[in-house]
């Protein structure tokens, strides 16, 4: 992906002072970095990342601007020149690297100098302000010389210690030296930029975090995953599917995105554009062939039909079988006959579920002519994508700008167009009260040659929307996902109530708060002492025949009595082994002889992490086993007993 | 086996057999199990996982949703000794006739496991981060806080190449591995066949080829390690993804011989070395053959360190040039690289070393993660002799009415002795005079009576107070009394490893900046056409730069 620049992408620009800047490269146009100077953007396309650039422009005798390339050796000339203590070693180095580096003086000899003569005094340094100033007009070769000519009018240069000299060396080229280094716009970099302005509107998250959600939540590209129902044969279980609530404006989606492959617009360097992302290709490939195996009749050759013309470039608007991909498998599934209880074994079945295991009749009828490739509408795959639960009617995705996605006007030839589910909390708590979940009244055909195109165009984009929202509320209703990633503002407990459910067993539920209280609290709600009672109110309750009943796939909640609310905010047998932690890199400086940690780092939020295992609770009555106190009896998970925390 | 998935990428909805389950007892108490239907086990159960917490026979794990709360069974692990040793005493008598009476059982049906009274667990598929928790430890394992760091930092993404050295006991390389993974290499090529039949078959194969997907390349230095870190891939399916060698990567280097020439392995993007001195494989990890000065720089880097004595001799040997020089890096692509270090000299060393030989964006970070443990503190006096809970005095009021209530109890036993004294005082002075026993039945009687009446006025006595505290318990929701607090667990790791990150950029020569030169300038034209299709700009104008290098 980061290859080399390309237009219209977003990179970063880190400037000698240290300062990130954000742009995007448009072809033709100037890039202007304040007091560093102004060069063409076309310089850098095609370019690869990571180089550092010296700007060379008309001050410096050139007709037009130019950017130089500053090497490796001369970037690190500083920290390996005073590498090598020893005198004698340092000028045979020089010498054989035939280099010489106009910043750092060749004084020859180092020796440990004491700050003895060090005279706090600002007068030292003969040039004035003003005369600097002037040296900088007169445009001497990008900096340097300005630099040599400030160290040169200073008086005690020579008494300072070699460690005092390069640190006034390295503030005097952050000042005055006109390079920059390009970065590709990444997590990290992303990250890191928003964190320096406005850390909290990604809630602080740091790259640490990032870094533990995904994995304890799981994440990886699921594009090769099987399309597996559960018992009752409608709803789909894993298959790379994650649910997200994301307040972070969209970094946390970005980060999961990228784990899954389906962040960028385009992977491989050498594909031309239009052609969908191997990753995504082949979640594709995976989701009609599945139907094929189950399909029958009819249904199969266009089923075939769909996947034959795979390669995708999106941009046609046909909408014939806009609901094929994703519908087509649930029925199929549903009319599955090994989708009883022995579907255990039809999942694990090699024939039936493997890709690898193409009927060889769905070949035969395409191959005189390509088939038109088919639309796939939006958010339609089955594999590997992610929801977003969303407080407001559209969610906030601001930052997946920076990877080319615009959530209001989505570009179908990016991934995340059909990787990216988004359901508010209202179409997932109670559908029937928001309109788009309404199914638009379907028109007669004469009906609709009847009206005027732009009504009818109307028509068909309402249906679409329907038939858009119906299938993922629906999809999302039924559950079974791989895993629960939530960032959010809110209190995270209503959060994990409505939506632990709809992980599967042994998914994992990740919750990121930049505090510790809020999930100190929901680690309580999980507790042992608060489980032990729960089901023992649970039995009681089944006891006198009311309430409570235990539902073992989606969880009773408890949610029809009143005083368990309170007590109870959720279901707390649907959580293993709860745990809170938290990460923090420390940053060291790394110098022959100055080797230590970084002197001052930011403050703020230090970032906790929520996780759990959702399970599936066994039915009745549970007694744990293990060095209970003495106590033989104990009703289910007794503190220090077996599962326990 | 090979062609299902592996369960850590894709589990299935069910446990499924001969695939690899874990067992989790309790948080960080986890027993991995290749699953067994097989009934050639001593037990009548067939295979069974015997832990703390009860006896878990596999044919109650097998089929199961993942996630489901498994109860113990009844196993009777006693009468298995005997059964062994019987059947170990026929194949001293006659080898062949045990091999048929085996095979006899397990034809016949497993015993059911009945249900135990108590125990239970939970069977979840394998991760990286549960595998990390119970792999069998052969070296110092990369724990989550760490490898979830590196490979975030390192950048690593679905379909990227990464080369390990130093594969240890194999907890980054299945964190790695899910990192990488973007489908399984075999089927991509087969479906692929299949799919694009016909005229443009060859056309369409060719473009394919290049499409690549997420290898693990781990080069173990011990060979044990190395075997068994290959068995155990191949338990979890992942063989496919993971290509282990067994190597002295500093004398050696990283290439493999690659078995196509369309794909040169490792063809890495991202590096990650957990070696003792991984200065010394440094400069087998360059883009074109290192200069001269660049080595001897790195060679003056590790000569004064005592335990790399043996390496430091070797390395000038090296640089005969045996064979053509082949880089083991990705041309396109920037390569990170993250060594995973214990001692500070040690990254002194690497980190001179990736300078000489042209790193950049150095960054040197040590991770300090800590696991907090959340739970109520209860403090006050109705806590008195219970477990888990301080009986000190919460407030100051409940302070002052506690010494209130011992100064009471103080003065009327004072009160008490005082009558009692006077009692025996009067009862002896009643025998002096020869009264008699009738007397001081009465007198007791009537003390008695006065006692209780008293005590009814009287702060409770300890024994009292543990009683009503006993008796409270029952009522009381001790879940949700006390202050939550969070702190430190106990067990902190405070040190793991420093970790030294840098990136190699893309080589770029004179002719590469002429080339892009003359691209810039196809840029002007391609804008003029850029505007006649706007809305497809971005895919529309890419299209363009990727035809003209093509052409070039």
């Amino acid at each position: 992906m980061h290859s080399h620049i390309r237009p219209h992408t977003h990179v970063v620009l880190r400037l000698p002072s240290g300062i990130l800047k954000v742009l995007e490269i448009k072809p033709n146009t100037n890039i202007n970095i304040g007091k560093f100077g102004t060069f063409p953007a076309n310089l850098l396309l095609g370019r690869p990342y990571y180089l550092t650039f010296e700007i060379l422009d008309k001050e410096d005798g050139r007709s037009k601007t130019e950017l130089r390339v500053v090497p490796a050796a001369e970037l690190h000339a500083e920290a390996l020149g005073s590498d090598h203590v020893t005198p004698a070693e340092s000028r045979e180095e020089t010498v054989e690297g035939g280099v010489e580096f106009d910043i750092v003086r060749d004084d020859g000899e180092v020796i440990m100098r004491s700050n003895r003569l060090t005279l706090d005094d600002p007068s030292r340094q003969t040039l004035s302000m003003e005369e600097i100033e002037e040296l900088k007009k007169a445009g001497t070769t990008s900096g340097k010389e300005i630099i040599e000519k400030i160290m040169a009018s200073h008086l005690a240069i020579d008494e300072k210690t070699s460690f005092s000299l390069a640190k006034y060396t390295l503030r005097k080229s952050r000042k005055y030296l006109k390079r920059f280094t390009v970065l590709p716009l990444d997590i990290g970099m992303l990250t890191e930029f928003i964190t320096e302005r406005e850390a909290y509107k990604i809630m602080e998250l740091r790259e640490e975090s990032l870094g533990l959600i995904s994995s304890w939540a799981n994440i990886h590209c699921g594009s090769a995953s099987r399309v597996l129902t559960a018992r009752d044969g409608v709803s789909q279980i894993g298959g790379g599917r994650w649910l997200v609530v994301d307040d972070t404006g969209g970094l946390v989606v970005a980060a999961l995105a990228e784990k899954m492959g389906i962040l960028y617009p385009n992977k491989d360097e050498d594909q031309p554009s239009g052609e969908v992302s191997p990753v995504s290709e082949a979640t594709l490939s995976n989701g009609p062939k599945q139907q094929d195996a189950t399909l029958n009749g009819g249904e199969k050759a266009r089923a075939a039909e769909t996947s034959q013309g795979l390669p995708q470039n999106g941009l046609d608007i046909e909408m014939a079988d806009a609901d094929v991909p994703a519908s087509a498998p649930q029925e199929a599934q549903s009319s599955d006959p090994t989708s009883d209880p022995a579907n255990s074994q039809s999942a694990n079945d090699p024939p039936s579920t493997s890709p690898s295991k193409e009927p060889a009749n769905s070949k035969t009828p395409s191959l005189p002519r390509k088939p038109p490739r088919p639309h796939i509408p939006q958010s339609a795959f089955p594999t590997n994508t992610l929801t977003i639960i969303h407080t407001n009617s559209q969610p906030n995705l601001s930052l997946l700008k920076y990877f080319s996605f615009d959530p209001g006007a989505p570009t179908p030839s990016h991934p995340l167009y059909h990787h990216l589910k988004s359901v508010s909390w209202l179409q997932l708590l109670h559908p029937s009260e928001d309109p788009s979940y309404i199914e638009p009244e379907p028109l007669s055909e004469e009906v609709l040659a009847s009206l005027k195109s732009s009504k009818r165009g109307n028509y068909y984009r309402k249906r679409r929307r329907w038939e858009r929202t119906s299938r993922v509320v629906d999809e999302t209703r039924r559950g079974g996902f791989d895993g629960l990633v939530v960032a959010s503002v809110m209190d995270p407990a209503t959060i994990l109530k409505a939506l632990v459910p709809l992980v599967r067993g042994a998914g994992r539920v990740v919750v990121y708060n930049p505090n510790a209280e809020p999930l100190v609290e929901l680690c309580d709600f999980y507790s042992k002492e608060r489980r032990t009672a729960y089901i023992s109110r649970q039995t009681a309750h089944l006891g006198k025949g009311t309430g409570l009943g235990i539902k073992s796939e989606n969880g009773g909640n408890g949610e029809d009595d009143v005083e368990d609310a309170d007590d109870f905010p959720v279901n707390p047998t649907l959580l293993l082994a709860p745990t809170l932690q938290t990460a923090r890199a420390r940053h060291w400086q790394v110098l022959p002889g100055r080797t230590h940690p970084m002197m001052t780092s930011r403050g703020g939020a230090e970032g906790y992490l929520f996780t759990a295992t959702r399970v599936l609770p066994a039915e009745g009555k549970v007694e744990a086993r293990g060095h209970g106190r003495g106590k033989k009896r104990k009703v289910a998970v007794g503190p220090d007993t077996a599962v326990s925390v | 086996m090979a062609t299902s998935p592996s369960p850590f990428l894709d589990p299935g909805t069910h446990s499924a057999p001969n695939s690899l389950g874990i067992l989790q007892l309790k948080r960080d108490h986890l027993i991995p199990t290749v699953l067994s239907p097989s009934t050639n086990s001593d037990y009548a159960e067939g295979k069974v996982e015997n832990t703390r917490f009860g006896s878990y026979p596999h044919s109650t794990l097998l089929n199961q949703p993942w996630g489901t709360q498994i109860l113990a069974s009844v196993v009777d692990t006693g009468s298995r000794g005997a059964k062994s040793k019987k059947r170990k005493r026929e194949v001293d008598e006659e080898g062949q006739r045990t091999l048929t009476h085996e095979t006899d059982e397990t034809s016949g049906d497993l015993v059911k496991a009945a249900t135990a009274s108590s125990g239970f667990a939970h069977l979840i598929p394998p991760s990286p981060e549960t595998w990390t928790l119970c792999l069998p430890h052969r070296t110092q394992v990369v724990y989550t806080p760490d490898y979830s760091y590196i490979l975030q930092r390192l950048k690593v993404r679905p379909g990227d190449h990464i080369i390990e050295a130093g594969a240890g006991s194999g907890s980054f390389t299945h964190a790695a591995v899910r990192a990488v993974f973007s489908g399984y290499l075999e089927e991509a090529t087969t479906t692929n066949g299949v799919e694009h039949p016909g005229g443009e078959h060859g056309d369409v194969a060719a473009k394919k080829r290049k499409k690549r997907h997420g290898q693990v390349y781990s080069f173990e230095f011990h060979e044990k390690r190395a075997n068994q870190l290959q068995n155990e891939i191949g338990e979890h399916g992942l063989d496919r993804l993971v290509t282990i060698t067994n190597r002295d990567v500093y004398q050696d280097g990283f290439c493999i011989p690659s078995d196509s020439e369309m794909e040169p392995a490792p063809d890495a993007d991202a590096i990650f070395l957990d070696l003792p001195a991984p200065w010394l494989a440094l400069k087998h990890l360059t883009r074109s053959p290192p200069s001269s000065a660049a080595l001897k720089s790195v060679a003056s880097v590790s000569d004064p360190s005592t335990p790399a004595a043996i390496d430091s001799t070797s390395t000038p040997q090296l640089y005969i040039p045996l064979k053509p020089f082949r880089s083991p890096l990705n041309p396109k692509s920037a390569i990170r690289i993250c060594t995973f270090s214990p001692c500070i000299e040690q990254v002194t060393k690497t980190v001179s070393a990736l300078r000489s030989l042209g790193w950049l964006e150095i960054d040197m970070v040590e991770i300090l993660s800590k696991r907090l443990e959340v739970r109520r503190e209860r403090i006050g006096l109705q806590e008195e002799g219970l477990r888990g809970a301080n009986p000190s005095a919460a407030t100051v009021k409940e302070a002052v009415q506690r010494l209130r209530d011992v100064e009471d109890r103080a003065k009327i036993f004072h009160g008490l002795q005082k009558e009692k004294q006077e009692k025996i005082m009067r009862r002896a002075e009643a025998k002096k005079r020869g009264e008699k026993v009738v007397q001081s039945k009465e007198d007791k009687t009537g003390a008695d009576g006065d006692g209780k009446k008293r005590v009814e006025g009287l702060p409770p006595s300890k024994h009292d107070r543990l009683e009503q505290v006993k008796k409270d318990l029952a009522t009381r929701e001790l879940f949700k009394e006390g202050r939550l607090i969070h702190r430190t667990e106990p067990e902190l790791k405070t040190h793991t490893s420093y970790l030294v990150f840098a990136v190699l950029p893309r080589e770029w020569s004179r002719d590469d900046e002429e080339k892009a030169k003359l691209n810039a300038m196809g840029w002007r034209v391609a804008i003029f056409e850029l505007y006649a299709h706007k809305q497809k700009s971005i895919p529309f104008s890419e299209n363009i730069s990727s035809g003209k290098k093509e052409l070039e």
